[in-house]
């Protein structure tokens, strides 16, 4: 795969993974789903996807780089990643029910 | 004193963080801008909007222009009264030539140090400089000011201000209370986890303040820890200056014991020598690079007693593929070329040096770490301007009902610090295409137009904060955001009526350096019109504040 695309690809992880992280939240989640209960969902799930989306996020930033040089580009995206999940979750939250995999709250 | 330990955390946190954070608003927007402190010099400077090049040929192009240089008029005149007797007119023994140059660069850097006859300390040196365009050796005008490398960026570190390096302790002392203001911030925040993707924009003014504030420092608090405490690291020797004061005897001697060590000669010799083919010893550095499996451009080539038996070339790499700022340099004798020493590899200690100090000047060539940067720093800008916001909003009515002035003084600090220093910013980039090009001191003009126009902001920001005495809005925020909307397109359309490079042009060529700060005041001018347009709203009579604060926002 060319660098580029891996680092993409490791900033779109960053971004799921820290949506699945606010997911896990119940407040977060009544905002994107309104009062659909999380079913097989649960907090555990979610934040096990979120872990396993950064871990893999780390994984190609990894690849691309020296490892000082990835962990920075890493946890510099996790900054941004979890900006773009704040301010989503404030303006369009339904967006995030893509990541829930329900309908978003009516 | 306080109930408590938060109690205390929170006076500390509001009240150093109100007068520190006027530094740091400047400290952290221009390290933002110094990201791109060479793209923004190809703005400044037309002349040199050209691709960047690698070290050129010194046996061919570096030679002649070293050849011709001298110290400047200035550190002549600064070195007067340290030499007994009249300085000469002309300056004939270099000891130390020098270019740098970084994989941004399409110029080169050139420095030169003369000795200087009868110096009351022989071993110190008068200066000249020179800046090159690399594929010719032709010089470029030292009327123009490189305002990204050379104003914004030590603006970054020093506010600009050098008498008694007043800056840089100012600086330090800013970053020494961001660290502060960050831990304490973490002790007053109670659910950092919890509320880690909180912004609530439709609660209450404090509220969504509060949120906002959180959230830019929570989420880069990595970012901000690290830049705050490397930028201390760097300059350490300034903060504490032992090697020059109780340590300055020690400190000699060690030079003279290191120059054993490495076989690199501390006192020229006395003896004239020519100079062997320094573009050979070139090829060998890049050669022994190559072999150890390193990107080979040169970064820094320095020759030290130049002309003399025992003068020495060193060549170091510009460590781009790297977050440590390495060198791995390799040193030859001048007359022979043979190689004197390879700097062995770093012990621990000098690793992590070399990570912290890399990591905040960051030569590396990597784009997207670079704007991350910049995401960083201005999350950081963002911390700090809410922090002023909610100062003042928590205050503003029980001062308008005291009939106290504080949180008007804070709101007009902050409409400076804040769309003030934007407006200035915009202003030098402005004066910087509209000053005559023959103009003499040209440089010297641009930088009176930021601190002109900073202090008419300010002025401004002064004059309309009079309604928060009432505990209204401040018009002067709308005002100055329209300003700023307009000062950017501005910029963006003279630069292209003085030099023709328009955006459609600079982005169907690829020109990123022009393109990207010419985007960049776009994207600038429609988040400041967002801002107005929204301010605008807020304006409107509006209920009162809700009693609904929880008691973090009350105690904060």
């Amino acid at each position: 795969m060319p660098e580029n695309i891996m680092l993409s690809v490791a900033l779109i992880l960053s971004v799921a993974g820290m949506g699945w992280f606010a997911l896990a939240l119940d407040t977060h989640w009544k905002q994107v789903c309104g009062k659909q209960p999380r079913g097989q969902a649960s907090s555990r799930v979610l934040r096990g996807l979120g872990g396993a989306a950064l871990s893999l996020s780390l994984i190609l930033c990894l690849k691309v780089d020296h490892p000082t040089m990835a962990a920075l580009v890493w946890i510099m995206a996790l900054a941004g990643a979890a900006l773009i999940v704040a301010f989503t979750l404030s303006w369009r939250p339904h967006w995030l029910a893509l990541l829930a995999a329900r309908p978003p709250r009516r | 004193m306080f109930q408590n330990f938060r109690l205390a955390m929170a006076w500390v946190h509001t009240w150093f963080g109100l007068f520190l954070g006027f530094v740091l608003m400047v400290v952290f927007f221009f390290g933002s801008l110094s990201v791109f402190d060479r793209e923004i010099d190809r703005w400044a400077i037309p002349e040199s909007r050209f691709e960047p090049q690698p070290m050129p040929s010194y046996d061919e192009i570096l030679k002649p222009v070293f050849e011709d240089m001298q110290p400047s008029k200035e550190s002549v005149d600064q070195m007067r009264p340290r030499v007994d007797g009249p300085m000469p007119e002309h300056f004939d023994t270099p000891v130390r030539w020098g270019a740098y140059t970084t994989h941004r660069d399409p110029v080169l850097g050139l420095f030169a140090g003369y000795r200087v006859p009868n110096a009351k300390n022989p071993d110190e040196l008068v200066w000249g400089t020179r800046t090159i365009d690399p594929r010719t050796g032709d010089a470029l005008p030292d009327d123009q000011l490189k305002i990204g490398s050379r104003f914004f960026y030590p603006l970054h570190y020093s506010l600009n201000l050098h008498w008694m390096d007043l800056g840089y302790w100012i600086v330090g002392l800013a970053a020494l209370i961001m660290l502060v203001a960050l831990v304490t911030g973490v002790v007053m925040h109670r659910k950092l986890f919890r509320e880690l993707f909180t912004f609530r924009p439709n609660k209450s003014k404090q509220r969504s303040i509060l949120d906002l504030h959180n959230l830019t420092g929570v989420v880069a608090l990595p970012f901000h820890f690290m830049f705050a405490f490397t930028g201390l690291v760097i300059f350490a020797g300034i903060y504490f200056p032992v090697t020059h004061t109780q340590l300055e005897p020690l400190h000699d001697l060690h030079e003279v014991v290191e120059s054993q060590e490495t076989g690199l000669p501390h006192e020229s010799a006395g003896v004239p020598a020519p100079t062997a083919s320094v573009d050979a010893m070139v090829a060998e550095a890049q050669r022994r690079w190559a072999a150890r499996d390193m990107a080979g451009d040169v970064g820094f080539l320095a020759l030290q007693h130049v002309g003399d038996a025992n003068g020495y070339v060193s060549i170091y790499r510009a460590g781009t593929d790297r977050i440590a700022l390495t060198g791995e340099g390799i040193h030859f004798k001048a007359s022979t070329g043979e190689v004197l020493r390879e700097d062995p590899p770093p012990s621990a200690v000098e690793r992590i040096d070399e990570f912290l100090t890399g990591l905040h000047l960051q030569h590396f060539r990597h784009w997207l770490l670079r704007w991350l940067y910049v995401l960083g720093g201005l999350a950081g800008c963002a911390c700090i301007a809410t922090g002023f916001l909610f100062f003042v909003e928590k205050r503003k009515r029980q001062h308008a009902k005291r009939g106290q002035i504080g949180a008007r003084v804070v709101d007009a600090m902050a409409v400076t610090t804040v769309t003030g220093m934007l407006i200035a910013t915009l202003g030098m980039l402005i004066a910087n295409r509209l000053l005559p090009t023959n103009l003499p001191a040209r440089g010297d003009w641009e930088q009176y137009c930021f601190w002109g126009i900073w202090v008419l902001a300010m002025a401004h920001a002064f004059w309309r904060t009079a309604p928060v005495a009432r505990a209204r809005l401040a018009p002067a925020w709308g005002e100055q955001c329209w300003a700023i909307a307009v000062l950017a397109v501005a910029a963006v359309l003279l630069n292209w009526v003085t030099t023709g490079d328009h955006l459609l042009k600079t982005l169907s060529v690829g020109y990123w350096p022009v393109a990207g700060v010419d985007l960049f005041m776009l994207v600038g001018a429609v988040v400041a019109i967002l801002a107005a347009r929204r301010l605008k709203r807020r304006a409107r009579p509006q209920p009162a504040a809700s009693g609904e604060l929880s008691g973090e926002t009350a105690h904060a």
